[in-house]
């Protein structure tokens, strides 16, 4: 059996809510299968208050063992570092992060605001990540933390993370399989990708058939904001809901696996030079690039310039 | 010999992070206050940025109800934009927020209500072993497969809007899809797997036999006509709480109040409650009165014993001011939320209310009957998919036989104004408040239905609705309150909502 406690933080549950859709096995056999014993969720369990408390002091204590803690929302740190933004029975609940990290033989972040900080990082609230404040290695835990695993944090970015990387990742994890990382830590079998693969209006994409406003077949990402040539993450591969992706539905992808997200610069637009975006696709050229789109548009067929091609 | 004692309450199984004081004298409460205890402070992402970035950044408040939040956000920049929404944006939109209530209200009921019924003060309750078999944490059988069903159900959102949690398919004029009819009809055939699956297991009876029981005399008769509806969720949650003497508690101040919800599409064959251009009426019952139209402008939020720099009185939420001031547990000052009151008065908001507002047969009837308790509050969250099935069935028909009309009126770009976007949340009235100026966001005011049921108290040291419902209630074991979480649960309390909601300009948090 491994035990795991499920602590949330500042942030607003979609990563357990995420977790509940995931899908065969699903999140109940998924623990079955794994020998997880559930020692504690916010959402699911029913220990009561004085029971909570015991479970926790023997947790940070040492006395029980704590095979995996995994972490959702933000580490809130304000206001001026006391953390009172965010208490449990009148402590800092960074303090019990902190406490639980310390003896956890594996630390998950599930979710941008547990790895990185995501909404709040830099505002009042002084939000943070476990082991990174956006790019910069750090957070709560310190750049040189190792679980008693001795792993970092591994970082399950998305808001939310998508159900079959949490999935995925504690299998792994649990049968102490190696989990290849990249430099933000994030599992490279899930992360080592852009959402942009596997998005239906890709061909769209390859001859700059652009769309300027909704419901539309075109790309996304010349003139609506669509972070997806950018974005690390399985998206259009695992698809959401087992159904579909943002992108499939006409919304761009907003970067949200990003350790930056969400970024200051309006959503639903593309910074551009005269017409081609500042943000190009991961490793690309500008002047390839540029040159590229020429030829790509002068070679669209009327199809995708009609918006035959469904997507 | 009077023993009087107080104790704070970390409660779980409630979205986000709540506690409860309670007062108790002779294991009765006779006092309590409820204290939101985290604050994520939005308002400096919010304040600044793009027009539309609400449609992005307030799904994010809440993991349960990000489609309400959207939908909420979308309304308000309609709103602004003075845009009329074609009917299948109207009939799109609604459907996949009707999909993520029914999705919370079972999830809420069975996940995070119902286990209550396994602790061990009751077991001497006749029906106990059957709670353990049905609802006890992660292996009751009815846990199991409600997350099985509920997630399927929250496939309808990925087909029309992308993915659920946390899509952002809403946009001012619309949404960002046109559903070909292929997946028209997927969404379709889920909802009617759904459909049969609530009857059977929750309701144990088709839709049409519940929507017969008219009242309280109704409902009697119903509970004993059939093996299935004695098995059912309802049955048995009705059965257990019978026994189990719950009617006497959590009956608060007995106002209720409905913003309104699920817009009619002008070209529709469902019809709506009350004045006819919604689903969902809206309007404000103080209590032992009838219904009053429902009027925005009443609304205004105190924060005397909030953690924010003290005003006189209410302040609406266009003209609020938020500045953070933390004082400790010690002051008069004890939660992160607001007050909200309207027209001065605390108010409760949920399903309960909308049926009570409506004038609904049989909550009426079990209203005069019994009063508010939190059975009747529960058992208008359990029963409210009942009301949203049907219309979902014919909006999804009615798109697909419209393969032609438009999904998205173009709004060429936002001018400066302010709006606003009030819906039925599932767990009652949301608004957004919404102003553009220079192209940015200029102010952004959420008031979430936590911040109305789970509100402290009011500059005039009125409680809020939950707190007042625990007024009362019997404490058997002060270690393990379940009484107390039967209470402020039958609420559906979404701390996350209600804890770092956003403020005006660039001054903090706001509940």
């Amino acid at each position: 059996m491994a035990s795991l406690f499920w602590l949330q933080c500042g942030g607003c549950g979609g990563d357990t809510m995420s977790f509940l859709s995931a899908e065969s096995p699903d999140m109940l056999e998924l623990f079955d299968t794994l020998g997880i014993q559930l020692l504690w969720h916010p959402s699911l369990s029913t220990l009561s208050p004085v029971a909570q408390n015991e479970l926790i002091e023997s947790l940070t204590q040492g006395e029980q063992a704590l095979d995996i803690l995994v972490v959702e929302g933000a580490i809130i740190r304000g206001p001026a570092s006391t953390g009172m933004f965010d208490v449990k029975n009148g402590r800092p609940k960074k303090d019990l992060a902190a406490a639980l990290a310390a003896q956890a033989r594996i630390v998950v972040a599930a979710g941008t605001c547990a790895a990185f900080g995501g909404i709040g990082a830099d505002s009042d609230i002084q939000a943070t990540g476990l082991q990174f404040l956006n790019k910069q290695p750090g957070g709560l835990l310190g750049k040189d933390f190792r679980s008693r695993a001795g792993l970092p944090v591994i970082n399950l970015a998305g808001c939310p993370c998508h159900a079959e990387v949490m999935a995925g990742a504690l299998s792994a994890l649990v049968a102490g399989q190696p989990l290849e990382l990249d430099e933000f830590n994030r599992p490279l079998d899930w992360y080592g990708m852009t959402v942009h693969q596997g998005c239906t209006r890709n061909e769209y994409h390859e001859y700059r058939v652009e769309e300027w406003d909704f419901a539309q077949r075109g790309c996304l990402f010349f003139h609506k904001g669509c972070h997806g040539p950018l974005a690390d993450g399985p998206c259009n591969k695992l698809l959401w809901n087992n159904r579909s992706s943002k992108t499939r539905a006409g919304v761009p992808c907003f970067g949200c696996t990003n350790p930056e997200f969400p970024t200051p610069s309006p959503f639903f637009e593309t910074r551009n030079i005269e017409g081609v975006p500042i943000e190009l696709p991961k490793g690309v050229s500008r002047a390839h690039y540029m040159v590229y789109k020429g030829m790509a548009a002068a070679a669209a067929p009327e199809r995708l310039k009609k918006r035959e091609t469904k997507v | 010999m009077t023993k009087r004692i107080i104790r704070d309450i970390p409660l779980n199984r409630v979205e986000g992070d709540l506690e409860i004081r309670v007062e108790l004298e002779n294991n009765r409460v006779v006092d309590a206050w409820s204290s939101g205890t985290m604050y994520r402070g939005f308002e400096n992402i919010l304040v600044g940025r793009g027009a539309l970035d609400g449609l992005v950044i307030t799904p994010r408040v809440c993991g349960i109800c990000s489609t309400t939040h959207l939908m909420a956000a979308a309304k308000a920049l309609d709103h602004i934009a003075g845009v009329d929404l074609p009917d299948n944006a109207v009939r799109l939109r609604n459907v996949t927020l009707m999909a993520e209530h029914c999705q919370s209200d079972v999830r809420q009921s069975v996940l995070m209500f119902l286990p209550d019924f396994t602790a061990a003060i009751y077991a001497a309750h006749p029906l106990y072993a059957e709670a353990v078999k049905r609802y006890a944490p992660l292996a009751g059988e009815r846990c199991i497969d409600v997350v099985r069903q509920t997630k399927t159900l929250l496939e309808i959102v990925a087909i029309l809007g992308g993915q659920w949690p946390h899509s952002s398919f809403m946009v001012p004029g619309g949404v960002s899809y046109v559903p070909p009819l292929a997946e028209l009809n997927q969404c379709r055939h889920i909802l009617k797997q759904f459909r049969s699956w609530y009857e059977k297991s929750v309701l144990g009876c088709s839709l049409e036999r519940w929507q017969a029981v008219q009242s309280a005399a109704d409902l009697d008769v119903w509970l004993n006509e059939s093996a299935a509806q004695r098995d059912s969720d309802v049955g048995f949650f009705l059965r257990f709480a019978r026994e189990a003497g719950l009617h006497a508690l959590g009956q608060g101040h007995g106002h209720f109040l409905s913003y309104g919800s699920l817009e009619l599409p002008g070209d529709s064959a469902v019809v709506g409650s009350g004045a006819g251009k919604q689903l969902v009426g809206s309007g404000f019952a103080a209590k032992d009165g009838q219904a009053q139209p429902f009027d925005q402008a009443q609304v205004a939020e105190h924060v005397a014993a909030s953690w924010y720099a003290d005003y006189e009185g209410g302040k609406h939420p266009f003209e609020g001011e938020t500045v953070p001031h933390a004082t400790g547990a010690d002051g008069k000052k004890y939660s992160w939320c607001k007050a909200p009151r309207y027209a001065g008065l605390p108010a409760e908001t949920g399903p309960l209310a909308e049926r009570i507002v409506a004038g609904d047969p049989l909550f009426c009837d079990l209203l005069r009957r019994d009063g508010a308790n939190l059975v009747i509050r529960q058992l208008a969250r359990l029963t409210r998919p009942a009301t949203l099935l049907d219309a979902m069935e014919t909006w999804l028909a009615e798109m697909a036989a419209r393969p032609d009309q438009s999904y998205y009126e173009p709004v060429a770009s936002l001018q400066d104004g302010r709006g606003f976007g009030l819906i039925e949340a599932a767990r009652g009235a949301l608004g957004h408040w919404v102003e553009i100026r220079g192209g940015k966001i200029a102010r952004y005011q959420i008031v979430t239905p936590t911040a109305w049921n789970g509100s402290p108290r009011d500059h005039a040291g009125v409680r809020g609705p939950w707190e007042e419902a625990l007024i009362g209630t019997p404490i058997a074991d002060i270690d393990n309150p379940v009484e107390a979480g039967h209470v402020v649960r039958s609420f559906d309390p979404c701390l996350v909502c209600s804890v770092h909601v956003v403020g005006a300009d660039r001054t903090p948090l706001r509940c």
